[in-house]
């Protein structure tokens, strides 16, 4: 456990040295900053519409497919180029202790973003009354879809050296399993394919009810097993890779 | 001590190890040596468990810890100094040196003093507080060789470890290895001939995947005194003097050299050449043994390096 929590400081430390890091944290700011300011002047004083516009609509999602794989595009693809992968791995430490520590600091980086958002809602909660348990659970979504896509980045890193490469795969699949959803107007309501679809659309194991507080089981349990499939496989990856 | 027994490891297609054998005794330094491309960084990726050999291996031992049953616990005996140590440029040596500590498995009580104490080992206790990125080749070179101290190993592995060290530093390295010699197993990959000739009790040669030699000093310095090429100048123009110098007994080779023929023997010919030229009449300008030398052996041994 110590060793995890050395590597992921580590990488976390890393990633705060980075320009890129630097750069997306003021891309998200000012871009979501908007959103919010947009999404304020629109709901016309409602916060609970203002929480499922801030966490639920297209920026959100936007911002949630190109995020993750832009965090960890460099995890695994540049230990591997610049040789030092090779030094961590061969210290002793299992391949999903590296993974899992990977996965961990573009996760924690990925909701200290989102945690810099904190302060509008403190901001707005000394004029209105601001649902404290719909924000929660709003931001339960966010840690649990981040978790998923922090893990497709992760997998993406893994399998090849470079860095874009990596951010292009990581979005692809992510787009994936975003578009996924929408394929559901090609069929009639009550049609058996779109059960087939709802189990694999991102969008429908987040949907609406987190944004509005109606907390449900299935989505910690879909986005779960979701990022541990992707870690195991991303596990996977780089034994194959490496021996 | 290292073990290895039929070790072989494939790129795809191309057959990089052909199932070499070789042994590195407790205590020992021995330096493994052979042109690029011949398998070394290979060799020595395969003991540090980053690359898996081919099935067929039957055997890696490390510190009596089998390492294809055991690869993890295997890691634990090994330090390793790679051919470049890619280090991150952001950290602080000693933040660096902690974090490799504590992936060793290092207690946290006791990372304070094994630093010091690595550190020291290779004189770079100064720069314990600066920046990774301001820090020298040199340096650079010493934190890999600390890094690879943490723990204390019974073995260590060192890929080319004095490349970019000023003389000073290379005189150093050589007290530091002085040292460890004895307690550890040292297995010194270098190109630099003449170092593993000061430093190393054992030598092991590698061309195209194959050992192609395994000797301990004595056995190598006793090689070296008796081969080596003679060179020999005669004032005579007969076309016969090249089958006349190959008839000699020892003699292996005979190759125009200038004026003069180079012999390659597996004794000192000297004499026979001497009483060879009374009985042909001929007249010698030059009549001189240049000793064999591990680098001649090298040249002897290997074949040209095919660059991976």
């Amino acid at each position: 456990m110590s060793r995890i929590i050395s590597l992921t400081r580590r990488d976390l430390l890393s990633l705060f040295v980075s320009p890129v890091a630097w750069t997306i944290i003021f891309v998200f700011l000012l871009v979501m900053g908007l959103t919010f300011h947009l999404s304020l002047l629109g709901v016309d004083g409602d916060l609970r519409q203002l929480v499922a516009a801030t966490y639920g609509g297209l920026v959100f999602w936007f911002m949630m497919l190109v995020i993750p794989p832009l965090v960890s595009m460099r995890a695994l693809a540049e230990e591997r180029r610049l040789g030092s992968l090779e030094m961590l791995m061969t210290t002793g430490v299992s391949d999903s202790s590296v993974v899992f520590s990977k996965w961990l600091a573009t996760w924690v980086f990925f909701l200290l973003l989102w945690i810099c958002l904190l302060p509008l809602w403190g901001l707005l909660s000394t004029v209105g009354r601001v649902d404290v348990g719909v924000l929660f659970s709003a931001y339960l979504g966010v840690a649990m879809v981040g978790a998923g896509f922090c893990a497709t980045g992760i997998l993406a890193s893994a399998v090849t050296s470079h860095p874009l490469a990596s951010a292009g795969l990581a979005t692809a699949m992510n787009m994936g399993l975003f578009l996924i959803h929408w394929l559901r107007f090609l069929y009639q309501p009550g049609d058996l394919e779109l059960r087939w679809i709802d189990h694999f659309s991102a969008v429908h194991h987040l949907g609406d009810e987190l944004t509005r507080g109606i907390f449900d089981l299935r989505i910690p349990i879909w986005w779960g097993t979701f990022t541990i499939l992707m870690l195991f496989v991303t596990t996977k990856v780089l034994e194959r890779r490496r021996w | 001590m290292i073990e290895v027994e039929s070790l072989s490891l494939s790129f795809g297609s191309r057959r990089a190890l052909e199932a070499i054998s070789f042994q590195v005794p407790s205590g020992s330094v021995t330096g493994f040596l052979g042109p690029n491309g011949a398998g070394k960084t290979t060799t020595l990726r395969v003991l540090t468990t980053w690359l898996l050999p081919d099935p067929g291996t039957t055997r890696v031992v490390v510190d009596g810890v089998d390492l294809l049953r055991d690869p993890r616990r295997a890691c634990g005996r090994i330090g390793s100094v790679l051919e470049t140590v890619p280090l991150p440029s952001e950290l602080r040596v000693c933040e660096y040196l902690q974090l490799r500590a504590s992936l060793k498995g290092i207690p946290r009580a006791s990372i304070s003093s094994e630093l010091s104490r690595v550190l020291q080992e290779v004189d770079a206790s100064d720069v314990g507080r600066r920046r990774i990125g301001t820090l020298s080749q040199g340096y650079r070179q010493r934190i890999g060789l600390a890094d690879a101290l943490i723990g204390n190993p019974p073995v260590l592995l060192l890929d080319e470890p004095t490349r970019g060290l000023d003389p000073r530093q290379v005189t150093h390295f050589r007290q530091l290895l002085d040292r460890l010699r004895g307690d550890h197993t040292i297995l010194l990959s270098s190109h630099v001939l003449g170092e593993v000739e000061q430093i190393c009790d054992r030598i092991c040669m590698i061309s195209e995947g194959r050992i192609c030699l395994e000797e301990d000093r004595d056995a190598w310095t006793e090689r070296l005194a008796t081969a080596g090429s003679i060179r020999v100048e005669i004032a005579a123009d007969n076309p016969a003097i090249k089958s006349d110098l190959e008839a000699i007994s020892g003699v292996r080779d005979v190759v125009a050299d200038g004026s003069g023929w180079l012999l390659t023997s597996d004794s000192d010919v000297r004499q026979q050449i001497g009483t060879l030229a009374r009985e042909k009449d001929w007249t010698i300008l030059e009549l001189r043994r240049d000793p064999a030398t591990l680098e001649s052996l090298f040249l002897q041994l290997t074949v040209s390096g095919v660059a991976t």
